[in-house]
């Protein structure tokens, strides 16, 4: 126990770091996060609702407001764990004086997930306010509950920007992860239309956690609690979080040690 | 020499796939020793130093450092360690302070201490009038003391200097000697990698010649000089070799540094006679040093960047 706390403690280090760094450039880092889901509802919630009709009873607006949470949380986790991860291991040679300390290599990607646990979580407030004031968060503790599960979806999206740090052999490679795997994932978990669980793609979504994400912070937003459909969701979330952030954790711990 | 051993090493082997970066290395530094490793890039010099903290896992061998193995208990030796690593690796947008109170947070050092000893030794490395400005703003130099400086935050028992004043100004790498003397008279263990001799046999008692993974040569510089490359070495232009060969002594050596010629005769009379006796002027006479003891041991030369 002693040693998990102190593995913790070494790990926030970490985070406060980043944070010390991240609040240099506050305005310049938030803005694309903040701003992106508010261009997508401006541009296809409000401007598609009244040609879309409803979902469930929902406008396309009311529809694709939560899914902006969760797509806080998938961005603000890959690009902090691939671009900014790959950049502090190659170009600043952060790790390299870091692990000159009492810090591990443990402590060093504990640090990263708690730091996007974090910030995803700080961002999807942020937008969480913004919805509210747009009057898109029918169910007000939403307010409360969904940075959690960001801060949770934002777990196995970092892996992959890990495991996608760990594999690149530049930064421009990066593009292709994002072109393959993000970008779908982005598009066709549930954000933008409703997936039909029997349908081809509604199987695919299920090996995704964004889709579990999506699902879970959608039925927080819409005020929605279908027990066993939560409880499915938040399994597979938890399981793809503890499957990936492991995988991405051995694949670290080789890279920064040789 | 009977003081503890801070650092044992007994065949200590690395492997990157076919490349053998260390290959048996036997070493042992005692407390309130300066222990030098010499040799080119790709040496292993490097290597040996990330074996010692966990950084770089050891294929091979038997390590101890204050008693414990890098690959079980990195953590209890990096708190009795400072490391000045090759690359600075200071965050370039934040102030000095914030980054040696990041630093001093990682070593457990709390806030009110970390702030004393941080302006202790900013004053020390004399970059206190620096304490605010970004890091983007100051020179290779400064950046280099300050790394110094992040190294000392938690008065490590042993100091790791790999390659510290590598690429410095004469007067900024001076200044860096000077604070390891005085470190060294405080007794701290010092293990200092450096591809120039000349550093070597300023600051430490005992050097490690180092070649492709292996140690050819052990001892004090002086001691060393004495052994491998003893008397005074002449060096001549490079067409000069057809004219000196015919006049040199049996116990004479004779080899390439460059394109010049080069001549190492036990005494400094002998290379003012060969001058004398062959009509060509010598470029440079000089006493032997640890460079001549590695061209011997390795026979190659030693360059920055191999």
């Amino acid at each position: 126990m002693t040693e998990f706390l102190q593995t913790f403690r070494l790990g926030w280090h970490v985070v406060v770091r980043n944070w010390m760094v991240y609040r240099k450039d506050f305005f310049a880092n938030i803005s694309p996060t903040l701003a992106d889901p508010a261009l997508i509802l401006g541009s296809l919630g409000l401007g598609l609702s009244g040609y879309v009709g409803e979902i469930d009873g929902m406008s396309y607006a009311q529809f694709l407001a939560p899914g902006m949470i969760a797509t806080t949380a998938l961005f603000t986790s890959f690009f902090e764990s691939s671009y900014g991860f790959y950049v502090r291991m190659t170009f600043e040679s952060v790790f390299k004086a870091m692990l000159t300390t009492p810090i591990g290599v443990r402590e060093v990607v504990l640090g990263e997930f708690m730091w996007v646990f974090v910030r995803a979580g700080l961002m999807a407030f942020g937008v969480s306010l913004v919805l509210l004031a747009l009057g898109l968060l029918p169910n007000p503790m939403a307010l409360l509950i969904c940075p959690i599960i960001a801060g949770f979806l934002s777990l196995p999206c970092a892996a992959i920007g890990l495991l996608a740090a760990s594999w690149v052999r530049n930064i421009n490679q990066f593009q292709t992860v994002y072109s393959f795997l993000i970008a779908p994932i982005f598009y066709l978990s549930g954000v933008f239309f409703p997936v039909a669980e029997k349908s081809a793609l509604g199987v695919i979504v299920q090996f995704s956690p964004f889709y579990h994400g999506v699902k879970l912070i959608q039925f927080t937003v819409w005020g929605k609690f279908p027990i066993q459909e939560i409880l499915w969701h938040a399994t597979a979330l938890i399981a793809f979080t503890l499957l990936m952030c492991g995988i991405s954790f051995n694949r670290i711990g080789k890279k920064l040690t040789t | 020499m009977s003081s503890a051993p801070i650092i044992s090493a007994r065949g200590v082997a690395k492997r990157f796939g076919d490349f053998e970066a260390l290959a048996s290395l036997d070493l042992v530094v005692r407390a309130g020793e300066c222990v030098g490793l010499l040799g080119p890039n790709g040496a292993g010099k490097s290597t040996f130093i990330g074996c010692l903290y966990g950084v770089v896992l050891r294929t091979g061998g038997d390590l101890e450092v204050f008693g414990y193995d890098p690959a079980k208990n990195a953590r209890e030796i990096k708190k009795r360690i400072g490391v000045v690593p090759q690359e600075n690796a200071l965050d370039e947008g934040l102030t000095v302070l914030e980054n040696m109170r990041i630093y001093a947070r990682f070593s457990g050092i709390d806030r009110k201490s970390a702030d004393l000893r941080i302006t202790a030794l900013l004053q020390d490395m004399s970059l206190e009038t620096k304490r605010d400005s970004p890091i983007k703003t100051l020179s290779g130099g400064m950046k280099r003391r300050l790394t110094f400086v992040r190294a000392l935050l938690a008065n490590p028992e042993l100091l790791i200097l790999d390659e510290p004043t590598t690429g410095l100004d004469p007067s900024v790498r001076h200044l860096l000697w000077e604070k390891v003397t005085d470190l060294r008279a405080e007794g701290k263990t010092i293990l200092v990698t450096t591809h120039y001799m000349h550093e070597a046999e300023v600051l430490c008692d005992r050097v490690f010649i180092m070649d492709k993974g292996k140690v050819v040569g052990v001892g004090a510089p002086k001691e060393l000089i004495a052994k491998e490359a003893p008397g005074f070495v002449g060096i001549f232009p490079a067409d000069s070799e057809v004219k000196l060969r015919p006049h040199l002594n049996g116990a004479w050596e004779f080899f390439q540094q460059g394109h010049n010629s080069c001549v190492r005769a036990p005494r400094f009379d002998d290379l003012i006679e060969l001058q004398k006796t062959t009509g060509v002027s010598a470029l440079q006479l000089r006493p032997t040093n640890l460079e001549d003891v590695y061209l011997k041991l390795t026979g190659s030369e030693l360059k920055e960047h191999d």
